[in-house]
């Protein structure tokens, strides 16, 4: 990549993910507005709410950790920028190693895990609801996206680097596919979706977890969500689904991934009820720890035997 | 006109309050939702917490038990926020004016909070739901 | 037992009484002296037996009132018992509440608003009065001021009692209760609930009103006759057609009128149209408490067009302020007729999709069927009224008991349910909502001609009560006249007010997440559910109304992965 462009790339990359966030999130509120046959907000509904939160006054409640309260939606939404950040270094720029799934992983833990801590640090009842709500389903869901990322592991022969798995598309594959739809539903959990938007009520960022946070720290949020929207479909697509191209048919293709990866969680969105905690943590450990299993044993034999389908 | 004030007006979440009154501006606030009204197309969204909240819609008289919470959410809403009274009620207690246990106007009560507080009336028993929608939009583009 | 059986029954009890008089076939006015009044209330309870309506205190010039007012639904009677408190210093009088959980909360009332100690009562706390009102002033005793001052403010007449925490009864809290919310974006009325849960299971629930207690009683005092109906219009605003024709039955009873024969028929019509709207709304807010957010979307879509309707007749689409003393207002205009009868075929369409929707959905029979029963038995006690009653298999219906306005000349069927559970009154309204359109056609086809008011001199003394079928359940309004232009004394009952109660019969023993349904099931003029908390008594957890509503619609969701059921459908309505 030339200098020029490299720099180029540095300006645009954290605003577009932004925009690119913000316009998924308009989509989820549009397609629901329509099933109900409302006509939805406008396109640039969400940019307005967060523009507007930013200029409002922010409250810090009199029982709550200042400092946590204020800087977890800051970690949270460094968190997914950088993880975005890679991904579009990887798919974009394809330079040599700067991050690998084991870094990913962490940084995708990081959202959660800053929502634990600034609700919790606000100090107030029903946040404390969310709060363990969120916690047990963080400790549902991330157990079985460790493995799912395991068997990728094993069907790209060891490999840890984004790039190399990039180039590769282990979906492709009887392990893989489990693999990636277990992984698909970690992330309807990690974006908070329904079914599995326990913590958060869906009207809003987050009805429970949320409640005392205003102003810019709440525009934090929403943002980091906005992104997550962006950062996560897109992991999936590295990962499982062979990446990104930055030219012609391959860049088409690559964004085809990246709709259907979205069109899919919408999906799921809309045609499901809401599920108990208790329930997704049986669903998380139980159902999807045996598809895990099976998947994980599969790619074994698949890459003892070099039988790639397996 | 500043960007704040911009964005305020294009998207404004109002948080509904009820302080005391016969469930018609309630109901007609709800209905502002439901797809014949649909107040979210013009970037309007009824949120969960004041704190959320760039609006308050005060509807009912102000009792002397709704009172105190009343100025608790008005304290909980981050500022700048304009208080909307909804109802012939809110804006001059109405018929209910001689209640003992009335303690409004809800204006006073919100002045006695903040005497700087923006505070916009939509009158009407009860106002109907365009006449909101005017209403909203016509204080917004006065700030 | 017809009307003179139940005339020979109420001379068993004559030693105790003073007098009985009957101006009416359908009126009767017994009257005692207050330390009777256990003996006599527990007879015309127990043995006649009669249903408790309620309880008014009025404060005449020498002594204290108690009226008890019960129905005899057979025939339509309204027995009133009047009980005299002589003694003006220390007012008291014996509680009925042990023998009847319906008065107990009217016997709270009654001790706010008047000072009157109720002896043996099982929990005399505050009702309807603010935490800080002050101590000692009884807003509806002749003499009374209204405080002027809040108490951290300056001025108050009498020594300030601190909140007592009324709310607060069962369990000690190791947390407060957050006063102001937990608010939901639905939140409408302003009423407390706390339920005490052991585990899942609710084992108490206590309520707190007061919010939205206005003192329309005191006002209606400073109005004058014609101008009552546009405040009790006000009292609820999806009842704003049924509490100001109860009140204008009861002056029109005082003063003997009879309205024009075309005013009667439009009163009904009017009503009618209201039932439907406000049925129709309780099946969206229902659906979004079970988490069919969709069907709350489209019920209040459907329900619209009723708006309107009532909109072009009255001029406003609620609060319609139409009905006065000897008449209407407003007449329906010829015109108007075809517009409505095909708005009506309209809504009586989706409205039939709908409920078949509902009625064949095995998710909402998973879900409903069962749950929050009140059973008869309990449903008398309570004295419950309306919906609640009729899907108890008490069938009970002012427009068919006592006939008032044009429903004696139609034909119409009253609704009945036996199970008693949130399915059972969701069946009664749906089914009652098709009634209300059978009544509508049949009375706009039968709209007399005439003028639709009368002329009313002047309201001569005397007392009377009124009541109707509100949405609800039965609206009851007690009126006396001392032959000025005002209202001596003017006692409202709206139909949550004893329906409400009866929570404590349906809701323990119930999960927690069935609760919200529960509540709604009342349709407790418009849903009193938004404030919520629940206290659980090992773990001090203090679930707010999104955990309830959440649970309540993960169950529906359970039931409907347990069933595999399909999504209901929109196309489906």
């Amino acid at each position: 990549m030339s200098v020029p462009l490299n720099i180029l790339f540095w300006v645009v990359v954290i605003p577009g993910t932004v925009i690119l966030g913000l316009v998924a999130c308009w989509i989820v509120r549009k397609v629901s507005a329509l099933v109900q046959w409302r006509v939805g907000p406008p396109l640039c509904q969400p940019l307005y709410d967060i523009m507007k939160l930013m200029g409002k006054e922010i409250l810090v409640p009199q029982d709550a950790q200042r400092t946590v309260f204020m800087a977890a939606p800051l970690v949270g939404l460094a968190g997914v920028l950088l993880l975005s950040m890679m991904l579009w270094r990887i798919t974009v720029a394809q330079t040599a190693f700067i991050g690998d799934i084991i870094v990913a992983i962490y940084l995708m833990v990081l959202p959660s895990l800053a929502l634990i801590l600034g609700s919790s640090a606000s100090g107030s009842p029903h946040a404390a609801i969310g709060t363990s709500r969120e916690m047990k389903l963080v400790m549902g869901y991330e157990l079985s996206l460790v493995l799912a990322f395991i068997v990728v592991i094993i069907k790209t022969g060891g490999q840890l680097d984004l790039a190399t798995i990039a180039q590769q598309a282990p979906a492709l594959s009887i392990s893989g596919m489990l693999a990636f739809l277990v992984a698909l539903l970690c992330v309807q959990a990690k974006l908070g979706f329904v079914p599995f938007d326990i913590a958060e009520a869906e009207t809003e960022v987050a009805g429970g977890v949320l409640i005392e946070y205003s102003g810019a720290l709440l525009a934090v949020w929403k943002v980091m969500h906005a992104v997550m929207l962006v950062a996560l479909p897109l992991f999936l697509v590295t990962v499982f689904l062979g990446g990104f191209g930055t030219t012609g048919w391959s860049l088409v293709w690559g964004i085809g991934k990246y709709v259907l990866i979205v069109v899919l969680l919408i999906l799921i969105k809309n045609t499901n009820p809401r599920v108990r905690i208790d329930q997704a943590m049986k669903f998380f450990w139980f159902y999807c720890g045996i598809a895990l299993v099976a998947a994980i044993i599969l790619a074994t034999i698949g890459s003892y035997y070099g039988i790639g389908w397996l | 006109m500043s960007w704040k004030i911009w964005s305020l007006k294009k998207s404004p979440w109002v948080f509904h309050v009820n302080a005391g009154a016969c469930n018609n501006c309630d109901i007609e606030i709800v209905n502002l939702l439901t797809p014949k009204f649909d107040v979210e197309r013009l970037g309007i969204k009824l949120v969960g917490s004041p704190r959320h909240a760039d609006a308050l819609l005060v509807t009912g008289v102000g009792t002397r038990q709704a009172v105190p919470r009343l100025k608790e959410v008005y304290r909980q809403t981050a500022k700048p926020c304009v208080v909307f009274l909804v109802g012939a009620c809110s804006c001059g207690t109405g018929i209910f004016h001689e209640g003992y246990h009335v303690e409004g106007p809800v204006d006073k009560i919100i002045r006695e909070e903040d005497p700087n507080a923006i505070i916009a009336y939509v009158p009407g028993c009860p106002p109907k739901p365009e006449a909101m929608i005017s209403g909203i939009v016509k204080a917004l583009s006065a700030l | 037992m017809n009307q003179e059986e139940l005339n020979n029954k109420l001379s068993e009890i004559k030693d105790k009484l003073i007098a009985v008089e009957q101006p009416a076939d359908s009126r009767i006015y017994l009257t005692c002296e207050a330390e009777n009044s256990y003996a006599v209330n527990k007879f015309l309870f127990e043995d006649v037996p009669l249903r408790f309506v309620i309880a008014t205190g009025i404060d005449s010039d020498d002594c204290f009132e108690i009226l008890y007012h019960y129905a005899y639904d057979e025939t339509g009677c309204m027995v009133t018992l009047k009980a005299f408190i002589r003694d003006r210093e220390n007012p008291a009088i014996e509680s009925i509440a042990p023998f009847m959980p319906a008065a107990e909360w009217i016997e709270r009332e009654i001790h706010d608003i008047l000072g009157i100690e109720f002896k043996n009562h099982p929990d005399m706390r505050r009702l309807i009065l603010a935490d800080d009102w002050p101590e000692g002033i009884y807003p509806l005793r002749k003499d009374a001021k209204k405080p002027v001052k809040r108490p951290d403010g300056e001025v108050c007449s009498r020594p300030i009692v601190q909140s007592q925490s009324p709310a607060r009864r069962t369990v000690e809290l190791s947390k407060p209760v957050v006063a102001v919310g937990p608010f939901h974006p639905l939140q409408e009325e302003m009423e407390f609930f706390q339920l005490t849960v052991d585990g899942e299971i609710v084992t108490d629930i206590d309520m707190r009103i007061s919010y939205n207690h206005r003192g329309i009683e005191k006002i209606s005092e400073s109005l004058q006759f014609d101008q009552v109906p546009f405040l009790v219009s006000r009292i609820c605003g999806i009842c704003s057609a049924s509490h100001p024709l109860a009140y204008v039955q009861a002056v029109e009873d005082i003063a003997g009128v009879q309205p024009p024969e075309r005013a009667l028929y439009v009163r009904t019509i009017i009503n009618e149209l209201e039932r439907i709207h406000s049925h129709v709304l309780w099946v969206g807010l229902a659906g979004h408490f079970i988490g069919y957010d969709t069907v709350f979307m489209w019920a209040w879509k459907y329900r619209e067009p009723v708006l309107d309707l009532l909109e072009e007749i009255t001029g406003n689409r609620n609060n319609y302020g139409n009905v006065k003393v000897g008449g209407c207002r407003e007449d329906i205009p010829d015109e108007l007729t075809p517009k409505i009868l095909k708005e009506l075929d309209k809504i009586e369409k989706k409205m039939e999709m709908l409920t078949k929707a509902v009625l064949d959905d095995p998710i909402l029979h998973a879900r409903l069927k069962g749950v929050g029963i009140l059973t008869r038995e309990a449903a008398v006690d309570y004295a419950v009224t309306g919906p609640t009653a009729r899907g108890s298999d008490v069938g009970i219906d002012v427009r068919r008991d006592d006939p008032y306005a044009a429903y004696g000349a139609l034909d119409w069927n009253v609704i009945t349910q036996t199970e008693g559970d949130v399915f059972a009154k969701a069946v009664v309204r749906l089914l009652e909502t098709f009634e209300s359109i059978k009544i509508v056609r049949q009375a706009l086809k039968n709209l007399p001609d005439g003028p639709v008011t009368t002329e009313v001199k002047e309201i001569p003394p005397g007392e009377a009560v009124g009541h109707a079928e509100a949405p609800r359940g039965e609206t009851f309004h007690y009126v006396r006249s001392d032959g000025g232009n005002r209202p001596v004394r003017h006692k409202v009952r709206a139909p949550s007010y004893v329906n409400v109660p009866s929570f404590r019969a349906s809701c323990i023993g119930q999960h927690i997440a069935d609760v919200t349904i529960t509540l709604a099931a009342v349709d407790p003029c418009y849903s009193c559910t938004e404030r919520l908390a629940v206290v659980d008594q090992h773990k001090n957890v203090i679930h707010d109304y999104d955990t309830l509503l959440r649970l309540s619609r993960e169950k529906t969701a359970r039931i409907k992965k347990e069933m595999g059921a399909p999504e209901l459908k929109m196309e489906d309505l």
